[in-house]
């Protein structure tokens, strides 16, 4: 057999779902007395299997512990039927698990479990991101005044912006600490969940609404200064104040890099 | 240069969990062979420690995801990527494995044994020479363990490893214990495939653990070497004299203190076996 053939041959062997060999590729094969090729094909059949799935289970502990072992397993073994890796890394591997899972499961199942899936994953993402000079306080100690209303920042490269309907925080907590699960439930209200690395270390932080919109208008929507204080304008006199104890907060995380001037 | 007199002495693989203890300990350990892939990222915990590190100890990049006996093109973005970790790190050598891990249409992530074919000789050299274009260095590959024979080998594993390194000037990794688990699973000799090797070809020697399962053996690297791999390493330095040896553990990790202990284990046996080295005149 011509080497591209045999190779499509045993990459299709690989990918499905039945561990017997076709003829073709059985007939291509030796064995010995130590070693079969019906066993040989078997122990890669069930490597490729069992590396995928402990990728998966790597990344999403959350999701798996909520699950367990039989329901993550069929889980994951459908999104990697769906889905074979395309990526040369298994880093990247379980990229679109939360979008398979909206698709994959009754709508009240899929939300909340691809809301989990959606954080654990920026988990990740925070974790390798590129790094960039976060904007200090004492930077900003040293901004003249007159730059002040023009100051204009965006998140850095590590933040990740998570919009929360269900408590996943709170199982992504339990899991963590090997505590029990809480059961799933819808939140009041929606909450932006905040993921990042600061130096070396991931952090979190769950944000009020009116502080969301804050961050979001200055460092994604692109107001500057001034602009978040006319948002803030219903607080009056207390505008300003409230603005900087904000951007004294986020300078504090770490979330901020200087745009522009 | 001869392999000989640019052993690097006694290294262990850098893996996650030995990041802090390397750095506050600095352990008596010669070298470290990083897994490249773990590295092609944007930034964080893997490069900072890498950086740390790499202060301290020489480096050498040691690949998974190559795949230079696929049947797709050569993954050119992979490569650049390869090349700038390399600036990075400015590593000994930079190995992979004579393997394919990627089919035609999706990754595999195993180091899948290629059939020992003249057309399988000819496809990897000539691959071999483009990627040492690229990285404007020898490639050092490795042999794998392997479960599958093909009905078609023209050649043995040693003899398309020679001609491999012939035809494209690649540099071999010889995995001391990989020859062990495929000789037992295949039923050939591990000595006829390390004395079938051009010894001055032999940049860089592994060692590593493997699960027994009766009749054959699976390399899983998440056991210590196994005594009949030390003697085979042993027989193996009076052959070649010394040679860059590295040690390496993939799971079940052990304290470092017990890795190191393996370590001394190596240079024990090195020292013993160095002894009946007798370099050709």
């Amino acid at each position: 057999m011509r080497l591209n053939d045999w190779q499509r041959e045993l990459e299709a062997y690989l990918l499905g779902s039945d561990p017997t060999a076709n003829p073709a590729l059985r007939a291509s094969l030796l064995g010995s007395s130590a070693l079969s090729a019906e066993q040989g094909l078997a122990i890669y059949h069930n490597a490729y299997r069992a590396r995928l799935l402990e990728a998966l289970r790597g990344d999403y502990p959350a999701v798996h512990g909520w699950l367990g072992d039989a329901e993550f397993d069929a889980l994951a073994g459908a999104y990697i039927a769906a889905h074979p890796s395309q990526h040369f890394s298994l880093r990247w591997l379980g990229a679109g698990l939360a979008d398979f899972i909206d698709a994959y499961l009754v709508p009240a199942q899929a939300a909340p479990l691809g809301e989990l899936a959606r954080l654990e994953w920026a988990f990740g993402l925070a974790f390798d991101a590129a790094e960039a000079d976060a904007l200090s306080l004492e930077q900003m100690a040293d901004l003249p005044a007159e730059d002040w209303p023009n100051l204009q920042v965006r998140l850095l490269p590590s933040v990740q912006w998570q919009l929360c309907r269900y408590n996943s925080l709170a199982l992504w907590r339990a899991n963590k600490a090997q505590d029990a699960f809480p059961g799933s439930l819808a939140l009041e209200q929606p909450q932006v969940c905040l993921i990042w690395r600061q130096g070396l270390i991931s952090q979190y932080r769950s944000l009020q609404p009116d502080e969301a919109e804050a961050l979001h208008g200055m460092a994604v929507a692109g107001w500057n200064f001034a602009e978040l204080c006319v948002q803030l304008s219903e607080l009056g006199d207390n505008a300003p104040l409230q603005a900087a104890t904000w951007l004294r907060q986020w300078l504090c995380d770490g979330l901020l890099q200087r745009y522009g001037g | 240069m001869s392999a000989e007199s640019s052993s690097l002495g006694y290294g262990l693989g850098l893996r996650t969990p030995y990041y802090q203890a390397i750095l506050e300990q600095r352990p008596a350990v010669d070298w470290f062979e990083i897994i490249s892939e773990n590295y092609l990222v944007e930034g964080g915990k893997p490069l900072y420690y890498l950086d740390a590190i790499g202060e301290h100890y020489p480096l050498v990049m040691h690949g998974v995801s190559l795949s230079i006996g696929g049947p797709h093109e050569l993954d050119r973005d992979y490569l650049q990527r390869l090349k700038r970790l390399a600036q990075r790190v400015q590593p000994q050598w930079i190995s992979d494995h004579l393997c394919w891990s990627r089919g035609n249409a999706h990754q595999l992530h195993d180091l899948l044994p290629l059939p020992f074919t003249e057309e399988s000789l000819q496809h990897v050299a000539a691959r071999v020479r483009q990627v040492q274009e690229v990285l404007e260095r020898p490639l050092v590959l490795e042999n794998v363990s392997s479960y599958l024979r093909s009905a078609d080998d023209q050649f043995s594993e040693w003899q398309f490893l020679a001609a491999l390194s012939e035809l494209s000037g690649c540099e071999l990794l010889l995995d001391v214990n990989n020859v062990y688990v495929s000789a037992r699973n295949h039923g050939f000799e591990p000595w006829d495939f390390i004395s079938g090797l051009p010894a001055q070809r032999i940049r860089q020697l592994h060692l590593a653990g493997h699960s027994d399962y009766g009749s054959y053996l699976i390399d899983t690297h998440d056991q210590p070497v196994s005594d009949p791999v030390w003697q085979l390493y042993q027989r193996t330095l009076r052959h070649l004299g010394p040679v860059a040896t590295l040690l390496e553990r993939d799971d079940h990790y052990p304290p470092l203190e017990d890795l190191l202990g393996e370590l001394e284990q190596a240079r024990a046996h090195a020292a013993v076996a160095l002894q009946e080295y007798q370099p050709c005149a």
